[in-house]
């Protein structure tokens, strides 16, 4: 058994959702991943990147279209059995007592009836929860299902410790004393588990945790870069090192998010996923604080997921309405003009730089030509199927009707499924 | 298994070594227990007694309860098979996406078929196999009474195992359960609440042609069981009005009482698996759940699953077998379908072109019959359970109520209301919608209901903030809050009139015969004439109009009524 190869390797994995109509939408393009032993990796990247099914595709929980998954160097045939997996929304089984819920897993690995009950405590003293073993999940606050999840991690005593947005749906201070217990666990000197793999769209949180940092670009997913953490631990949010790495991390996703040199005008673009209502509001945010702002900071201040700033800075730039130069966010002339002009020219600048876009442009067009000055839906789906023919058209189709209404350019008839000129 | 004879014994006598003092609910449930066993017995006796085609039907009220108790006995006999079934039908359908494609229409079309349309085919085999007993005719019996329990058990048992939310089932994929303990410990409960409250709807389902269940004619042979609804009809024949009033009692009886010992402890047993935590429901509350959890029987019974049973190697072998016995299944079934369509199309190639213009016009006629029984419905049904659903109290104390109600076989009252049509000069023509309205007007009620006390607070507050009149809250606000509810109210509505037509457009009362020309009547009048090709015809053109209504209306409208008037997004 080889000790200084990696854990776990994906090759050339690329996975792909099929989808109503169209072609099927690649959620994960050819990711080459190891998972050393030992070692914390974080995967991080805006949502929709893929790194959660990336997680799963790890674990065996789903099977790649293509390439290849292997474990200790050997191909991955069915779910890893030698990883404990934390969910997002914890996925505790309402109907079991806390206790049941871990010995339910314990009794599917086959562990003997004997060692059940002194394994579930063991596991439930180590996360805090031995006096709840009798309560249900309803009971317990969100930090304290999160907690049953972990003991159920652990339970089976993996080697690979994998978690999926573990803390994204508890409160920010019970996310920090998890965080510290899992680092804990994890540093103890019998070592199990000995890697983790973690998930998260929180940079400061990866910075805290990991010892490498994958970094995903969306649309596909794929690895944009591997980023060491070499930082000591016990680490502190505030030293030098760590600001530094969190800014390092900024500028890669800015760097890759936001490029400074945008992309050759191709005849129909993707439309960054934003509500017009987002636009309009990072617009006013930006003139309120003297028109120019990091993105990341917007994203703080905003308490938003620094991903959905990115869409709505990018969306207002497709509009010409900001620039951005590296990290900072600046209204440019057209953004101040928009700022300042009362609400119908506001509209008739946002559907003047909508028709500025091909995809708004070919619609339009194909209205005026159409002897029933209407279009279907279907028509302009297979526009933005051939624009970005990995993306969920749907819901870009839906950005399209949102940024279409708020500049008046078109209205669009659920029920009849068809755009017509307002 | 000697085991857990040993531990179940040993968890017995321990019981009876620490309840010096049993509280009265443990007798109660040891003298049930004894009961159930004793009717038992003597069902069984009594089946095994020799031929007796038509039994004597006792009218004396003092019969009474031994017949309430071999009716019940046959529902619930009727029940385990539905139940079995469910599960069976419904875990295959969910788990095997060839033969889900085949299995889900094949119960729409299950659904859609009226107990008359199994009757004779099911007596005729049966009573052939067990020529010496009434064996054969009491299985025939319970089978027609599972004919009108198995089929929306069976489609919610289906959805839940279809819908267990995605992350629940990663962790059995995770943890690696074997299909058994998937099945257990995920699927099952996911499963309960839908299948707990759609078994209350099944028991009346059953009881709705007990009746005809019990008693029948086929031909020239005049089938009948002991039972509730074979005392009904006897009375109903020989005009004994005294006998009808009791037997409308003891039924009444035995809904309310299957209601609160049974239905009501399991439904607030089953919160347990509801799925999304708190909920703006009701918590379920049953002063027979709370007795029991409290009584040692009850401890007992909770203790038990405590001991963990020595885990079983993953079953390969198991999984294995299951996946060559699903497509083996699958052959069979399709040969089947095919066999039973070939005989069919057989049966009906003697029908002549004439009978089915008289089919197809049947049809029509009961048709109108069934949606002006549902608009009737409608009618006062809307603002009455808007009324009682906007009042918490009302609602708490109503809408359990109402089940109750609903769950009485409302064909025992229609000789009642026949007979006080025809001394108002209403024929049977108009008569029969009222029957239907009667039979399926509490699926609208408790469905509006339930959609009015599901308005939003921040809505009702909104209307009231701007003093909307009563009348414009009522177009405005309630009406559209609650049609996605009232939809489903008319689905179920329209089916239960669809299967009333039959008894409603055909009555016996006494030595007349009344007769409401319409696809219902003719149904009943082949089967009791033995003209199975005729029956053949009328069930078939039925069941095909069900179906394509459903598909045509019912279902675009229920998928309008979500996207433009669900309050919940």
């Amino acid at each position: 058994m080889a000790t200084n190869g990696p854990l776990c390797e994906l090759r050339k994995v690329v996975v792909e959702f099929p989808q109503p109509h169209g072609p099927a939408r690649r959620v994960l393009e050819d990711v080459d991943l190891e998972v050393r032993a030992g070692e914390v990796l974080a995967l991080i990247g805006p949502s929709g990147c893929g790194k959660s099914t990336l997680l799963r595709v790890l674990a065996g929980l789903l099977a790649p279209t293509r390439g290849e998954v292997r474990f200790r160097g050997a191909p991955l045939r069915g779910v890893n059995p030698a990883v404990g997996f934390m969910f997002q929304g914890a996925a505790l089984f309402p109907w079991m007592t806390v206790a049941r819920n871990v010995t339910e897993v314990l009794r599917a690995a086959g562990t003997s009836p004997a060692e059940i009950p002194a394994r579930t405590e063991r596991v439930l003293r180590l996360v805090g929860l031995a006096e709840v073993a009798d309560a249900y999940p309803r009971e317990l606050s969100g930090g304290m299902k999160q907690r049953v999840g972990t003991a159920r991690a652990l339970s089976l005593e993996p080697e690979l410790l994998f978690m999926d947005e573990p803390f994204s749906q508890v409160d920010a201070l019970t996310a920090e004393a998890l965080r510290a217990e899992i680092l804990d666990i994890w540093a103890a000197a019998d070592r199990h588990p000995s890697a983790v793999v973690l998930v998260s769209h929180d940079i400061p949180e990866v910075v805290y945790m990991a010892d490498r940092i994958v970094v995903f670009d969306a649309n596909p997913g794929r690895v944009r870069a591997v980023i060491d953490d070499p930082l000591p631990r016990p680490r502190d949010y505030r030293s030098p090192g760590l600001t530094q790495l969190v800014d390092r991390l900024h500028d890669v996703i800015t760097g890759m998010e936001m490029p400074d040199v945008p992309a050759a005008g191709a005849p129909v673009e993707a439309l960054p996923d934003a509500s017009a209502g987002e636009v309009v509001g990072l617009v006013e945010y930006l003139d309120a604080r003297g028109g120019r702002e990091d993105v990341f900071r917007i994203a703080a201040e905003t308490d938003s997921r620094f991903d959905r700033t990115i869409n709505a800075v990018n969306a207002a730039e497709l509009l010409d309405l900001v620039d951005t130069p590296r990290r900072a966010v600046v209204l440019a002339p057209l953004g101040q003009r928009f700022v300042r002009a009362p609400d119908m020219e506001r509209r008739a600048i946002w559907r003047e730089r909508l028709l500025g876009l091909g995809l708004f442009r070919q619609v339009q067009e194909a209205i005026a030509r159409s002897p029933a000055g209407r279009v279907e839906r279907d028509f302009v789906l297979e526009l933005i199927a051939i624009a970005a023919p990995r993306e969920d058209f749907e819901a870009v189709f839906e950005r399209f009707v949102s940024w279409a209404r708020y500049g008046r350019l078109f209205v669009y008839d659920d029920a009849a499924q068809e755009l017509a000129a307002p | 298994m000697r085991e857990r004879v040993n531990r179940v014994f040993g968890a017995a006598s321990a019981l009876l070594d620490r309840s010096r003092r049993p509280s009265v609910v443990d007798a109660a449930l040891l003298l049930a227990v004894a009961a159930a066993a004793i009717g038992l017995v003597r069902l069984g006796h009594r089946s095994g007694g020799g031929l007796r085609a038509a039994v004597e039907i006792d009218l004396s009220v003092a019969a009474l309860p031994r017949y309430a108790l071999y009716s019940l006995l046959r529902g619930v006999a009727a029940y385990a098979l539905s139940l079995a079934f469910s599960i069976g039908y419904g875990y295959w359908a969910a788990k095997d996406r060839r033969a889900e494609r085949v299995l889900v229409p094949l119960l729409d079309v299950l659904q859609s078929i009226p107990v008359l349309g199994f009757m004779p085919g099911l007596v005729l085999a049966l009573v052939a196999a067990f020529p010496r007993s009434s064996v054969g005719l009491e299985l025939a019996a319970i089978l027609m009474i599972f004919t009108g329990q198995a089929w929306n058990m069976t489609f919610s048992f289906y959805r839940s195992v279809g819908s267990v939310p995605k992350e629940l089932s990663e962790v059995a994929t995770w943890g690696r359960f074997s299909a058994w303990q998937r099945f257990r410990a995920v699927e099952l409960p996911a499963a309960a609440i839908g299948l707990v409250w759609n078994s209350m709807m099944s028991m009346a389902g059953g009881w709705f042609f007990l009746m005809v269940s019990e008693a029948f004619v086929l031909g020239d042979r005049d089938f009948r069981l002991p039972g509730i609804g074979a005392y009904m009809s006897v009375a109903v024949q020989r005009g004994d009005g005294g006998a009808m009033v009791a037997s409308v009692v003891a039924m009444a009886l035995l809904v309310v009482l299957l209601d609160q010992l049974v239905w009501r402890p399991l439904v607030a047993w089953s919160e347990r698996f509801r799925l999304d935590e708190g909920g703006g429901a009701l918590p379920a509350r049953s002063w027979v759940y709370d007795l029991l959890r409290r009584s040692r029987l009850g401890a007992a019974l909770r203790g038990r699953r405590r001991p963990p049973r020595p885990p079983r190697p993953a079953p390969r072998a198991v999984a294995a077998a299951l996946s060559v016995a699903s497509p083996a299944a699958f052959l069979l079934l399709l040969g089947v379908l095919g066999a039973g369509g070939l005989r069919l199309v057989h049966l009906l190639r003697a029908e002549s072109v004439s009978a089915w213009v008289g089919v197809g016009r049947e049809t029509a006629i009961t048709l109108g019959r069934v949606l002006a029984s549902v608009a009737l419905a409608t009618l006062w049904a809307v603002p009455a359970g808007v009324a009682i659903g906007r009042s918490p109290r009302l609602a708490r104390v109503l809408q359990p109520a109402v089940q109750v109600v609903a769950s009485f076989p409302a064909p025992m009252l229609f000789p009642a209301v026949v007979l006080g049509l025809r001394a108002a000069g209403v024929g049977l023509g108009a008569g029969s919608v009222l029957l239907m309205t009667l039979a399926t007007q509490w699926y609208v009620l408790f469905n509006v209901i339930a959609g009015a006390s599901a308005v939003p607070a921040d809505l009702e507050e909104a209307s009231r903030a701007y003093r909307l009149g009563r009348w414009q809250r009522f177009r405005a606000l309630y009406l559209p809050a609650v049609f996605p509810y009232l939809v489903t109210g008319w689905v179920t509505a329209a089916g239960g009139a669809w299967n009333a037509s039959i008894v409603s457009e055909y009555v016996a009362i006494g030595k007349d015969t009344l007769v409401a020309p319409g696809i219902g009547a003719a149904i009943s009048r082949a089967a009791a004439e033995a003209r199975l090709a005729d029956l053949a015809a009328a069930v078939t053109v039925m069941a095909v109009t069900v179906v394509v209504f459903n598909r045509l209306v019912w279902r675009p409208l229920g998928r309008i009524a979500e996207e433009r008037f669900s309050v919940q997004r």
